[in-house]
């Protein structure tokens, strides 16, 4: 029995039709503070709540535990270390990927969250759970106040 | 309080394409089968339709609209449900409990075929600002959790294969599904890795199908049948939308779904309890987690249990006899439908070759796919 099957639908008589819808999203406060502060000082903030002791990485305007409005902002640092990686060989498409992509969750000491990010600089057999990294910026003349302003994060001492 | 029943089932597919049917049409043949099972006319003896659809993979905007005819529903009540078809079962259960409609119509289908971006509609389920500019395919998700997950509970990429192989060599028996196949552990270890540590094989692949199932009040289905199969209970949760804050080796929304289900079902040990399981194998690391929030075993322990084949169709405690996602194909929001749908056969003892011995109770669960952390449990009894 095969594994491969037919699943292209274009090889029956059809009618093709597509949805364009096009958005934007607003980042709201906590959001726009986040992306303005990797964009215009390479920074990483995270949002604390005093009552719960717990710092939000990305920073959110409200506490998910006590629901309280949160106003504190805490530079978090460059350095975090891999949660969970993967290495990614197919595109949106299936196509096969010239060059792997090693996406990864990455933690920062003392905060709840953490960013989803590319791994640079280094090859996939050389990533481990728990390694170090560290957020490579874009020059500052690139940055637009996106996630995209950390080119990716890179092995680290 | 009522009793709750599944009086009778239709299903159609799955196959990995169904090019001779519309969406419509496909609805239609289920639902004819579905009511001629429970002896009913949809024109007469329906007080609820439900179906079970997201706009985004139908193609319209407002699918609700495009319903009612090919069930038989024009001018009478229906509604849909944004979600897997197993939360419209819990709507449907809901329903009868109030008291107030006896026989409901609970649907729910895929025509992935006719998804030219499949991928791309699963990608923009991912946040805006903070993950889609990533960019890549969405089933990095998988790959990463999947990673973690083995990290945590020293659980092999051996064991993840196994449940891939366990489950197409399951659809094998399954008329009702398109991916069965019989392949060694070494095929599914060698093929493509695509997500590392996941495998090309380890990925259910889209179906399409749908499935029409005819629920009724404890006296409206003592009437129409004596194969009534009893919903015990229903659970569901969800966890978070963010990936940066979620578990990564744990399915807690999968945890306490079940805990909310064994809770009204009454179940205390469900390894014991279960005759056996339809649980949620988009990937093959999956059915072990899911497993485990399911407390079928401990945590760390599935992967265990399958390389043992206590999870085989003829071993202690049967998980997805029907051949799983893996092998009936991915049905999208139908895929709780399909888990639904074996238990509803196995407990009638219509299961055929692949027929449970004795089976008298059964659970369904489902999850809603990359990137979501909702989960649905049903536990189903042929004795009331």
């Amino acid at each position: 029995m095969s594994l491969e099957k037919i699943t292209n639908p274009l090889h029956v008589r059809h009618w093709l039709g597509d949805m364009e819808a096009d958005y934007i999203y607003t980042l709201g406060v906590a959001g726009e503070h986040f992306l303005e502060e990797i964009k215009e000082n390479g920074r990483i903030m995270g949002a604390k709540c005093p009552r719960c002791n717990i710092t939000y990485v990305p920073p959110k305007m409200y506490c998910e535990k006590c629901f309280a409005k949160l106003e504190k902002w805490v530079d978090i640092g460059k350095k975090g270390v891999v949660h969970t990686f993967t290495v990614a060989t197919i595109d949106v498409d299936g196509k096969k990927l010239e060059k792997p992509v090693i996406y990864a969750l990455i933690k920062f000491e003392g905060a709840c969250g953490g960013l989803i990010h590319k791994i640079g600089e280094t090859k996939p057999e050389k990533i481990k759970i728990g390694m170090k990294v560290e957020a490579v910026f874009k020059p500052s003349f690139e940055r637009k106040a996106s996630i995209n302003d950390i080119a990716y994060f890179k092995p680290a001492e | 309080m009522s009793e709750v029943a599944i009086v009778g089932v239709g299903c159609v597919g799955f196959r990995p394409i169904l090019p001779e049917l519309s969406y419509k049409e496909l609805m239609f043949e289920a639902a004819v089968k579905a009511y001629e099972d429970a002896g009913i006319n949809p024109r007469k003896d329906v007080d609820v339709f439900i179906t079970c659809a997201e706009d985004y993979l139908e193609g319209f905007s407002i699918f609700d609209e495009f319903v009612p005819d090919q069930l038989g529903a024009v001018l009478r009540h229906l509604f849909t449900v944004s979600g897997d078809g197993l939360l419209g079962l819990a709507t449907a259960y809901m329903l009868i409990k109030t008291g107030q409609f006896d026989t409901v119509v609970l649907e729910a289908h895929s025509k992935a075929s006719d998804i030219l971006t499949f991928m791309d509609i699963v990608a923009f389920a991912l946040d805006p600002i903070l993950n889609r500019p990533l960019g890549g395919h969405p089933y990095y998700v998988a790959g990463m959790e999947m990673n973690r997950y083995l990290h945590d509970t020293c659980t092999t990429m051996e064991q993840c294969a196994q449940v891939a192989v366990k489950n197409k060599k399951n659809a094998l028996e399954n008329p009702y599904a398109a991916y069965g196949a019989n392949i060694t552990l070494d095929q599914v270890l060698c093929s493509d890795t695509w997500f590392y540590p996941l495998k090309k094989l380890e990925i259910s692949t889209p179906a399409d199908g749908c499935v029409v199932m005819v629920l009724a009040s404890e006296n409206v289905a003592e009437k129409l049948t004596d194969k009534s199969i009893w919903v015990k209970g229903v659970g569901w949760c969800t966890e978070t939308p963010n990936l940066e804050t979620r578990d990564w080796s744990k399915t807690v929304y999968t945890r306490l779904a079940a805990e909310m289900a064994y809770k009204k079902a009454r179940i205390h040990s469900p390894w014991k309890e279960l005759d056996f399981a339809e649980v949620n194998d988009l990937f093959a690391y999956k059915e072990l987690q899911h497993m485990e929030a399911l407390k079928l075993c401990e945590y760390g322990e599935a992967g265990k249990l399958t390389e043992e084949g206590l999870t085989a169709r003829n071993g202690e405690l049967p998980v997805n006899p029907s051949g799983g996602l893996l092998g009936m194909g991915y049905g999208l929001e139908a895929s709780g439908m399909q888990k639904l749908l074996e238990v509803v056969l196995q407990l009638r003892g219509e299961a055929g070759r692949r027929q449970i011995p004795d089976a008298e109770v059964g659970l369904a669960h489902a999850w809603r796919g990359i990137p979501t952390a909702t989960g649905i449990t049903a536990v189903l009894s042929n004795v009331k």
